[in-house]
């Protein structure tokens, strides 16, 4: 396969999975979805692996491979500060004196919440990871130009 | 980490092309190791002395940091 092709494959699986979420929220069923994007996952990996004109060699995997850690360094940060978040809601210990009949405040982060705050998370984790892959990319020549 | 790799192309008549399909790396890699951009691994620095028919410190000369010495 060529590396076009590639990206031309890579680009209607895309489209192909965001038209199952649609119809994922249509019959509200997540697994629909949730299957899709693991066998589309395999599908991508599976069409790298014969792609003939794309060479990966050590500098691209270091690119990459910064990128991945930095990404995930921010993650945890991000993810870490939330679910400390969440678990002091789940150890809620009432104010003393008690009153009666004990009223639990209400829940800053709903479980509506968490889920825009996880879509977010996941947007921001593409962003991150791109600008990160330009980052080290710029660093390490890529668009380097010379004489030649 | 200085490097020879473009005087060592010039003797062989090489371009960055040639070398980086040689030694199997992308013309980009070659690039960036000639402008210091990037240090290659040991496997790759011995993969291009080797194309060159040199040994490694031929092509490339690790630059020592001047030490700094105390003086009483």
């Amino acid at each position: 396969m060529k590396k076009n092709s590639f990206y031309l494959l890579v680009g209607c699986i895309a489209l192909a999975l965001l038209a199952l979420f649609w119809y994922s929220v249509e019959i509200h069923n997540p697994f629909v979805i949730e299957t899709a994007f693991i066998l589309a996952i395999l599908a991508i990996w599976y069409a790298r692996k014969n792609v003939t004109d794309l060479i990966d060699d050590e500098r691209s995997a270091k690119i990459n491979e910064q990128a991945i850690v930095r990404t995930f360094q921010v993650f945890w940060v991000l993810f870490c500060a939330f679910s400390i978040g969440a678990v002091m809601q789940i150890l809620y210990v009432p104010t003393f004196p008690r009153e009666f009949p004990m009223v639990r405040p209400p829940e800053a982060l709903g479980p509506r919440m968490m889920g825009y705050f996880q879509l977010g998370m996941l947007c921001l984790m593409i962003f991150l990871y791109v600008g990160f892959r330009v980052y080290y990319a710029r660093k390490y020549g890529d668009w380097e130009t010379d004489e030649e | 980490m200085r490097n020879k790799i473009k005087v060592y192309r010039a003797m062989h008549d090489l371009t960055q092309e040639d070398l980086a399909q040689a030694i199997g790396v992308t013309r980009q890699t070659i690039l960036a190791i000639e402008k210091g951009k990037y240090v290659p691994s040991l496997d790759l620095a011995f993969r291009i002395a080797r194309r060159f028919d040199v040994s490694v410190e031929d092509v490339f000369q690790y630059d020592e940091e001047p030490r700094t010495v105390d003086i009483d």
